[in-house]
């Protein structure tokens, strides 16, 4: 079985999470990050970051800035910005209320099944 | 909000693309290289490494493609390619686009013209303080004006309006004496600026404060008039300027821009309404009960709806009508205006004679216009139409590479937006030009229009509204049918455009039938104004204008007193007699057409009114051989002679729609009647002639029941001023110079003024003029528009069809067998044309009866000659292609091939 594509929408959301929690990353370690997070489970389209990416800075929840990567290679770093933060918190909020929802509902289902 | 700066990074981003493109690409590189460093690390050799890299990124084009779409905004990106395309394509036929842009620069200009006239003289609000909060005070739909007892009552008594001022207009002479030049101003009254928030530019503005009966002569001047008359020097300030040749102190200057209530007439000097006894003495307006002339306008407090300020004008209302009952009027009569009551109309927009003339001539002239923008979108929807069959193949091979259908069509309305904008831009410039000679033509010499025609946001935003929707009219159509053909067949047919033809051809056929009905329309809505004015210019009014001149003579500035008047107006009368040149003179309180008025009930034994209204008579006091200067006949009896002075019986000369309402079959002659006016019994007056029907007030109007009476005998004090009217042997102006002689001889300070009966009734018929005038002019661009029209589709026809006749030619067919062929399609669409326009016009023809004067909107005549026209000038558009698809050399037709 291949690797699942990242669902639409969520990526934007994958990328802020990523950037929360390890700080300035360039394009492709958010990438790989992801991947990682997800067991090797979820393979992301470069297509869609780099895009993704834009948007997020000209919505301005993320910064970039070109910087040196660990083995001395010029990368552009993005980091997330106060009202990405909060953005990210919102989300966070939403989709956990979204999820216990859908979660109730399934539970619903098997009680009837 | 994040949209919103999320748009702007977009439209930034349409800007420096190479730098960008340069970090984009700078940034995949180093993606790359960090994955190969990885992919080293994980033991491949370098270059398995790059390619596994490169693999796994996906194409790199396609994620710069999809990078560079999120960066700008590609519809804009793609706009902006089309817009550029599309100058280049219009740029290369140049003939097409010359045609397209000026016939949308007429239509559009057209329209924007007439739009900017409604704008200023319907909808646009004063230049003052918060317009929208303005009341005017009226009584009901017909009284819209007090007199000052009301006024001062109104003023005094309410409690609903923060601020309140009366207004009358009036013109006031500043010359002291010889030839009258009049400026237009008011009396105010009141809290006239203050309530409007108008500040002064200079000095300071007449207050309520200071309004107390009695107050001195002090006036404030426009802005436009300080500019002309003193150059707008400070040093104005404390002079004097002298109205009607007293001396008023200049006090202030109005703010700029503000002229007045009224659109159309600026006022430009503004005295107080408590000064008003210095010009005119004894005859003073202020007491007058039954004296109509000062309009009210006022903002109510804060807080306080104009519903709210009504129901307390109501409840108001019976203590201020009994307080100010007009003296001498009938008891019944004085019963009815104890009972009126008030009314308020909102006067943003100010209070304009104007508007009631005009607006509905203007709306009817919007409706034409808009017709003729129509037949200007079919025009051109028909060129494009043409234009699209050679663009064909293009077109063929753009949807053959894959553009999408919607994505042409957009690049082909990007083509109609471009021309319909140029056409626009240039129809505002002659829309600028346009309405400076439309304010012209609504000038009279008495009263001259002046509007604010700037072009401003409101019309720029009406003609590109109307620019946009024409070019969607035009455009969207023909680029449907454009690209509605299948890639292979249009590649293959080779340059002609035979696909489809015929669907095609039907629609370009439907827009000449189209074009032809609705020019038929305008053409016949023109011939009906055009007959209204000939008829009411042509009429016999009962007296004969020509070689009449009319002097306004005015003793105001020369001082007699009241008993004097009389003997220096018959010195006058004298004087002008004597002249050489003149036929024969005669004086009157009112000349004919000049839009006054005096009226009456009269009492006839033996006659009885129907209903009240009936037994109304109008009156007109002249002297002995009024009626020979006139020019119209006594029919029957004699004229006012010595013998009827002022101890002498009364006596008068009645027309015959008089004789005939009153008194029946048997003659007038010897019988009399009584003039009511007031409770006291009058004379008898003795009719000693009768006169042939003429027209007092309008052209326009049924003859008045009129009764003319002599100013030897009049029954009022005489006034300050009188017309004298004098018939020349040659021509009316040539008596100028010798009229200002004579006055001037009588007395230098006496004011003329001097106009030809000619040029009054000229006049009365402004509004017929402009409509006749204006109707012409797009009923001819009408014509023109679809004749052009008709004239394309067939040499369109001919060209797509030269095959067909070159074969019809080479098995036989003769020169006029052909002509005859396409001119019978051309008469095929004409009568279809034609037919529907006779039902548009019938069925239109309510929208204009108004307007007409002794002709009907359906009149046989109006509809069967702009018939006879259209068939005529079609025949000629359809005879230019018929002759050319007569001389196809069947060989070179077929060779072509």
């Amino acid at each position: 079985m291949g690797k699942k594509d990242v669902w639409q929408g969520t990526l934007a959301l994958m990328v802020l999470k990523t950037l929360q929690t390890m700080g300035a990353l360039h394009g492709y370690s958010i990438a790989r990050r992801i991947e990682q997070i997800s067991g090797d489970l979820l393979s992301v389209n470069y297509g869609t970051l780099y895009p993704a990416l834009l948007k997020l800075e000209q919505e301005g929840y993320i910064s970039s800035e070109w910087g040196l990567s660990d083995n001395n290679r010029k990368a552009k770093y993005y980091a997330l910005t106060r009202a990405g933060r909060k953005h990210l918190q919102s989300e966070t909020q939403a989709w956990d209320e979204t999820t216990a929802i859908i979660a109730r509902f399934f539970a619903e289902g098997k009680a009837g099944a | 909000m994040r949209c919103l700066r999320a748009l702007l990074m977009r439209l930034g981003g349409l800007f420096g693309k190479d730098r960008r493109d340069a970090e984009l690409a700078a940034e995949i590189e180093s993606h790359l290289q960090l994955q190969i460093d990885d992919n080293l690390r994980a033991g491949m050799d370098p270059a398995e490494a790059r390619r596994q890299a490169t693999l796994r990124f996906d194409g790199v084009e396609a994620v710069k493609e999809s990078y560079r779409d999120r960066r700008g905004l590609p519809w804009l990106e793609t706009a902006w390619q089309d817009l550029r395309y599309a100058v280049r394509v219009l740029a290369k036929d140049r003939g097409f686009t010359a045609v397209a842009v000026m016939t949308l620069a007429l239509g559009i200009g057209a329209n924007t013209a007439i739009f900017g006239l409604i704008d200023a003289v319907m909808l646009k609000a004063l230049p003052v303080e918060r317009p929208g909060e303005l009341l005017q005070v009226k009584m009901g739909e017909d009284g819209t004006v007090f007199t000052n007892p009301i006024w001062e009552q109104v003023r005094d008594r309410q409690d609903v309006f923060s601020g309140l001022f009366a207004y009358g207009g009036d013109r006031f002479n500043l010359s002291p004496g010889g030839e009258a030049r009049y400026v237009q101003g008011a009396w105010v009254a009141g809290g006239f600026f203050e309530t409007l928030g108008v500040q002064p530019a200079l000095g300071r503005p007449l207050t309520k404060a200071d309004d107390r009966r009695g107050c001195p002569a002090t006036v404030v001047l426009s802005y436009d008039f300080w500019q002309s008359e003193y150059a707008g020097s400070p040093s104005a300030l404390g002079r004097t300027v002298s109205l009607e040749g007293q001396p008023f102190q200049i006090v202030g200057v109005a703010a700029r821009g503000f002229s007045g209530m009224a659109v159309g007439r600026p006022m430009h000097v503004y005295v107080r309404l408590c000064s008003e006894a210095i010009v005119h003495g004894k005859e003073s307006w202020l007491d007058g009960r039954s004296i109509w002339w000062l309009t009210v306008v006022g903002r109510p407090k804060a807080g306080v709806s104009p519903q709210q300020a009504t129901a307390r004008l109501k409840v108001l209302a019976p203590e201020i009508f009994r307080a100010t009952k007009p003296q001498n009027w009938r008891p019944e009569d004085i019963e009815g205006y104890t009972k009126r009551t008030f009314e308020t109309g909102a006067a943003a927009g100010g209070i304009s004679d104007l508007r009631g003339q005009y607006s509905n001539a203007l709306l009817a002239l919007m409706g034409v216009v808009g017709a003729v923008l129509l037949i200007a979108c079919a025009n051109v929807a028909n060129l494009i139409l043409a234009r699209s069959s050679i663009r064909q193949r293009e077109i063929a091979i753009r949807l053959a590479l894959g553009s999408g259908r919607g994505r042409l069509i957009r690049q082909l309305l990007t083509e109609s937006l471009l021309l319909s904008l140029t056409g626009a831009a240039l129809g505002v410039l002659l829309a600028q030009w346009g309405s400076q000679l439309l304010v012209r033509l609504l000038s009279t010499s008495r009263s001259a229009v002046t509007l604010d025609l700037h072009v401003d946001g409101r019309i720029l935003a009406f003609t590109a509204a109307i620019a946009i929707g024409t070019a969607l009219l035009f455009g969207l159509a023909p680029a449907w049918l454009a690209t509605r053909v299948l890639p292979n067949a249009a590649m293959k047919s080779g340059g002609r455009g035979t696909i489809d033809g015929h669907s095609r051809f039907g629609f370009g056929k439907a827009l000449v039938i189209v074009q032809v009905a609705l020019s038929l329309a305008l053409v016949v809505c023109a011939g009906l104004m055009l007959g209204t004015f000939r008829k009411l210019a042509n009429m016999d009014p009962g007296f004969r204008q020509e070689q009449v001149l009319i002097a306004d003579v005015d003793l105001r500035n020369a001082r007699y007193p009241e008993p004097q008047r009389l003997a220096v107006f018959a010195q006058v009368l004298e004087r002008l007699r004597a002249l050489p040149g003149v036929h024969s003179a005669s004086s009157s309180d009112i000349t004919p057409i000049s839009g006054m008025a005096w009226n009456g009930e009269i009492v006839v034994e033996g006659y009885q009114a129907k209903k009240r209204g009936d037994s109304i008579a109008y009156f007109n006091q002249v002297s002995d051989r009024f009626f020979e200067t006139m020019g119209t006949p006594i029919l029957a009896g004699r004229d006012f002679s010595d013998r009827d002075g002022p101890a002498a019986p009364k006596v008068a000369i009645i027309n015959e729609t008089l004789a005939r309402k009153f008194f029946g079959q048997a003659s007038p002659l010897g019988r009399s009647f009584v003039m009511e006016r007031g409770p006291n019994p009058e004379p008898p007056v003795e009719v000693i002639g009768i006169v042939r029907d003429a027209k007092y007030g309008t052209l326009r109007e049924e003859t008045k029941p009129t009764a003319y009476v002599t100013e030897r005998q009049a029954i009022e004090p005489a006034r300050m001023s009188h017309n004298f009217e004098l018939r020349s042997a040659t021509s009316a102006s040539d008596l100028i110079p010798g009229v200002r002689t004579a006055i001037a001889e009588v007395n230098p300070n006496v004011i003329i003024q001097l106009k030809t009966l000619s040029l009054q009734v000229e006049e009365s018929l402004t509004r017929e003029r402009l409509l006749a005038v204006l109707s012409g002019l797009f009923g001819g661009l009408a014509l023109l528009l679809a004749m052009i029209g008709l004239y394309g589709v067939m040499s369109y026809n001919v060209t797509r069809r030269q095959n067909e006749i070159g074969i019809r030619m080479a098995l036989g067919a003769g020169q006029t067998t052909v002509r005859t062929m396409v001119l019978g399609d051309v008469a095929i669409l004409v009568a279809l044309g034609l037919a529907t326009g006779i039902g548009l016009s019938l069925a239109g023809g309510r929208l204009v009866e108004r307007f007409l004067f002794g002709m009907k909107a359906s009149d046989p005549a109006a509809l069967a000659s702009a018939v006879a026209l259209f068939a005529a000038v079609a025949a000629l558009a359809g005879y230019l292609p018929a002759r050319r698809a007569s001389r196809v050399d069947p060989m070179v037709a077929l060779r072509e091939e």
